[in-house]
C-alpha cells in the first residue's frame, strides 16, 4: 500500500526550506515534507525521539552540509552507522561546489550531490527533478515498522 | 678610539685643510713601517686614528672592539703572515678593505692575495699610492653597501605589494563568496513574489517589486564577476604550452550563436603556441571577440586575430569594424566596473578587459588598445612563448 | 583507452544494453559507453586488473549501471565489492533489474547502492528510464570528475 512519499529537509536556512516547499507544491506527487534545522534535531526526528515519537521514518532525505550542531556530513555518518536507517537515500542539497565537499560526501555514503542553484527557476527544477527521480523512477527501500 | 704609534701624527705639518677621518687597523711589527704608512696617510688627507698590532690575537681583539674603516697588513710578519689576515677578515663575513702594504710582493702572491679577498696591495717604497687606494677602497665598499640597500629596499617593497596584492584577492573573494548566499535569498524571494502575486497588490506593488528583483539579478551577475575576477592568480593555474588555433576554434564554437545573429565574421591567422594557462587564454579570447561582436555598429562586425613575433613573446591582436573607442579612455576601459556607455545601450558590467588585463599581467605580457584608421578598434596583447629555460635557472 | 569511459553498463542481455544505449546516446548523455557482459568482467574493469590492467584509478566511470543477474559473479557481489572498497566505493552504482524482490532491494541499499531501479518491461518505458537516469546522474547529479587526490588538475 504505497503512502504518500515522506521527505526530511535538513536545513538550517527556513528560506531555502520554504523554496523547497514552494517547489514541490501543487504538484502531483503530494509529497509530505518535514524540516528540521540541525543536525541534532535531524537524528531526534530520525530516531522517532521526544516530540517526534509519532512521525514516520522518511523516505527520501534532503541534507544540507553546513549545519548548526552536527553538521551535515555527521548527520550522515550516524545514518550509515544505523542499520535501522543506513537504507533511507540521502540527497545532499547544498549552495557549495568545493571538490572536496563532494568527495566527502560521496565517501560519508551520499546516494547523490546536488547543487543548489542559485536562480530561482533552475532551484525549483532541481527540487522537482529530484523528487521525480527518487520517488517515480527509484525503488525505494520498504519503510519499515 | 685610542691609538700607539701615531707619533709621526704629531709633526708640526699643518693637516690638510679637509682631512678625512680614517680609523685604521695596522698589522704590522716595526714601528717605523707602521710611522711611514700613517704618515703618507696625512699626507694624503686623511686624520688617522690607527690601531697597530702584531699577531692574530691582537688583531682579533682589535676587530672587535674597535672595527677599522680599513685594514693596512703588511705581508711578511715573524709570527703571523698578513695572508692568514686576510683569510680571517673574509672568512668571518667581513666586507672590511684590507689593503696589502709589502716590501717585495711578487706577482703570484699579490695575485694570491686578491684572490684571498685583500682589495688592493701597495709597496712599501710606493706609499705616495697609498691615500688614493685606500681612498678608493671606502669609495667601493659605499657604493655596495647602497647598492645592497637598494636591492633589500626593492625586494621589501616587491613583497608588501605582492601581500597587499594577496589581502586584496583575498578579500574580494571573500566579500564576493559570502555575499553569495544572502543575495541568492533576495534574488529567490523577489522573482517569487513577481510570480506569485503579479496583479494580485497593487500597480505600483508590481513596479517594485520588478526594481527590487531587477537589482538582486544584476548583484547576482555583479558578484560572480567580481569573483571571477578576483580568481585570476588565486588558484594555482597550471601553465603549459597552449596551441591557440585549438583554443580559437573552441572560443568562436561557443560564440556560435552570437556571431549567427549578427552574420559576424571572423578571420585569423595561423596563431602560435604560447606558455600559458589554457583556460585563461580562452577567456581572453573570448572577452575580447566577445565585446567586438557586442559593441558592433550598423554593419555586421568583421573581426580580424592575427599574431606576429615580438621575441621572447607573440604580440596578438584582435581589430573590428565596431563603434570604437575615444582615445581618452583608452586606459580607464581595463578598469573593473568601467563602462563607457548606459546600461540600456549595450549590456554588460564592464569587467570583461579587466579580467582580460589582470590575466594578461599574471602571464607576463602586455594589453592595450591601438588607435586604427577608420573606424572600430585594435586591441593588442602579448604574451609569453615559451616556459622559463631550466638551464638558467629562472623562477617561471 | 578506456579510461575515458562515462558510463559503465553491465548487462548480459544484449537487447537490453542496445536499449540502454542507444537512449543514452540519442540524449547526448554519454559518449563512452563500455559494456561489460558479466561480474567478473566489470570487476576487472572497475578494479584495474587483468584485461584492464592500463586502466586507472584516478579514471573511474561517472555512472555503473548495473544488472543484478549476470553469469559469473553476481551485481550483489560486484556492488558489495565496489563499494567496500574506499578505491571505488564513490563510483555512483545505480542498478538497474528486473529483478522484484524485496531481499534485493533491502539488501542493495544496505550495501550503499546509490539507487535501484527495476527495468519497466515495455521497451519505450525502458528507454524512457535509462534517460532519466542518465539525465538525473549524469547533469542534475554533482560527480567527482574522477580525480579524487591530486589538486590544481583542470576540472571537468
Amino acid at each position: 500500500m504505497k503512502l504518500l512519499p515522506e521527505l526530511l529537509v535538513v536545513d538550517d536556512n527556513p528560506a531555502d526550506v520554504a523554496l523547497v516547499s514552494e517547489a514541490l507544491a501543487g504538484g502531483l506527487r503530494h509529497t509530505k515534507i518535514n524540516s528540521v534545522g540541525d543536525g541534532v534535531e535531524a537524528m531526534a526526528f530520525l530516531n522517532r525521539r521526544e516530540k517526534y515519537a509519532n512521525s514516520l521514518r522518511p523516505d527520501l532525505v534532503l541534507l544540507d552540509l553546513n549545519l548548526p550542531k552536527k553538521d551535515g556530513l555527521a548527520v550522515l555518518a550516524a545514518m550509515k552507522a544505523n542499520p535501522d536507517l543506513r537504507r533511507i537515500p540521502v540527497v545532499i542539497f547544498s549552495t557549495s561546489q568545493l571538490r572536496k565537499d563532494v568527495v566527502r560526501s560521496y565517501e560519508v555514503g551520499a546516494n547523490c550531490y546536488v547543487r543548489k542553484p542559485g536562480n530561482l527557476n533552475e532551484f525549483f527544477a532541481a527540487v522537482k527533478s529530484v523528487e521525480e527521480f527518487w520517488f517515480n523512477f527509484v525503488n525505494l527501500p520498504p519503510r519499515g515498522e | 678610539m685610542k691609538s700607539t704609534g701615531t707619533a709621526a701624527a704629531a709633526e708640526t705639518e699643518a693637516l690638510p685643510t679637509s682631512a678625512t677621518k680614517l680609523r685604521a687597523l695596522l698589522l704590522e711589527d716595526n714601528p717605523l713601517d707602521a710611522a711611514l704608512v700613517v704618515r703618507a696617510l696625512f699626507k694624503g688627507g686623511f686624520e688617522v686614528a690607527a690601531d697597530v698590532v702584531q699577531d692574530e690575537a691582537a688583531f682579533t681583539k682589535a676587530l672587535r672592539t674597535h672595527p677599522p674603516e680599513v685594514v693596512l697588513a703588511d705581508y711578511n710578519l715573524p709570527s703571523w703572515k698578513g695572508m692568514e689576515a686576510i683569510k680571517l677578515l673574509r672568512a668571518e663575513g667581513s666586507d672590511i678593505p684590507i689593503i696589502v702594504v709589502s716590501g717585495a710582493l711578487g706577482d703570484v702572491a699579490a695575485v694570491e692575495c686578491i684572490r684571498q679577498g685583500a682589495t688592493d696591495y701597495v709597496l712599501k717604497d710606493g706609499l705616495t699610492r697609498l691615500p688614493e687606494v685606500v681612498r678608493r677602497a671606502l669609495r667601493e665598499k659605499k657604493e655596495r653597501n647602497l647598492r645592497r640597500q637598494a636591492e633589500q629596499d626593492l625586494a621589501r617593497k616587491v613583497d608588501e605589494l605582492a601581500r597587499s596584492n594577496a589581502d586584496l584577492e583575498q578579500f574580494a573573494y571573500v566579500a564576493s563568496h559570502d555575499l553569495q548566499e544572502p543575495l541568492r535569498m533576495v534574488t529567490a524571494y523577489t522573482q517569487l513574489l513577481a510570480e506569485r502575486y503579479a496583479g494580485k497588490l497593487d500597480a505600483n506593488a508590481d513596479k517594485y517589486i520588478g526594481y527590487a528583483s531587477e537589482g538582486a539579478q544584476r548583484m547576482q551577475v555583479l558578484i560572480q564577476d567580481l569573483l571571477a575576477f578576483s580568481r585570476v592568480g588565486r588558484n594555482g593555474f597550471t601553465h603549459g604550452n597552449v596551441d591557440c588555433n585549438s583554443v580559437l576554434e573552441e572560443v568562436l564554437t561557443s560564440l556560435a550563436p552570437a556571431m549567427q545573429e549578427c552574420g559576424a565574421v571572423v578571420t585569423h591567422d595561423a596563431l602560435p603556441s604560447v606558455w600559458a594557462d589554457r583556460t585563461q587564454v580562452a577567456q581572453i579570447f573570448q572577452n575580447l571577440i566577445g565585446n567586438a561582436i557586442k559593441f558592433r555598429g550598423q554593419e555586421p562586425p568583421v573581426i580580424a586575430v592575427r599574431a606576429e613575433p615580438a621575441d621572447p613573446c607573440w604580440r596578438f591582436s584582435v581589430s573590428d569594424n565596431g563603434i570604437g573607442i575615444a582615445p581618452e579612455y583608452a586606459e580607464t576601459i581595463f578598469v573593473v566596473f568601467q563602462r563607457l556607455h548606459a546600461r540600456t545601450e549595450y549590456p554588460g558590467n564592464g569587467i570583461g578587459l579587466a579580467i582580460c588585463k589582470k590575466i594578461i599581467e599574471h602571464n607576463g605580457g602586455r594589453i592595450w588598445v591601438e588607435p586604427q584608421a577608420g573606424s572600430g578598434s585594435n586591441f593588442k596583447f602579448t604574451l609569453p612563448g615559451h616556459g622559463p629555460d631550466p638551464a638558467d635557472g629562472a623562477r617561471s | 583507452m578506456t579510461n575515458g569511459t562515462d558510463i559503465l553498463l553491465v548487462e548480459d542481455s544484449q537487447e537490453d544494453a542496445d536499449l540502454a544505449i542507444h537512449a543514452l546516446q540519442r540524449e547526448r548523455l554519454a559518449n563512452n559507453i563500455f559494456i561489460a557482459r558479466d561480474g567478473e568482467e566489470a570487476l576487472d574493469f572497475l578494479f584495474c586488473r587483468g584485461a584492464f590492467s592500463e586502466r586507472s584509478f584516478d579514471a573511474p566511470p561517472k555512472l555503473v549501471l548495473l544488472d543484478l543477474k549476470l553469469p559469473k559473479v553476481n551485481g550483489i557481489e560486484v556492488l558489495k565489492q565496489v563499494k567496500g572498497d574506499p578505491r571505488t566505493s564513490t563510483i555512483p552504482v545505480v542498478i538497474l533489474t528486473s529483478s522484484k524482490e524485496d531481499k534485493d532491494l533491502l539488501v542493495s541499499y544496505g550495501l550503499g547502492v546509490n539507487s535501484y531501479i527495476q527495468k519497466p518491461v515495455d521497451f519505450d518505458q525502458f528507454r524512457e528510464t535509462v534517460k532519466t537516469v542518465g539525465l538525473y546522474w549524469l547533469v542534475v547529479n554533482q560527480q567527482l570528475n574522477g580525480v579524487k587526490k591530486a589538486a590544481g588538475q583542470a576540472s571537468s
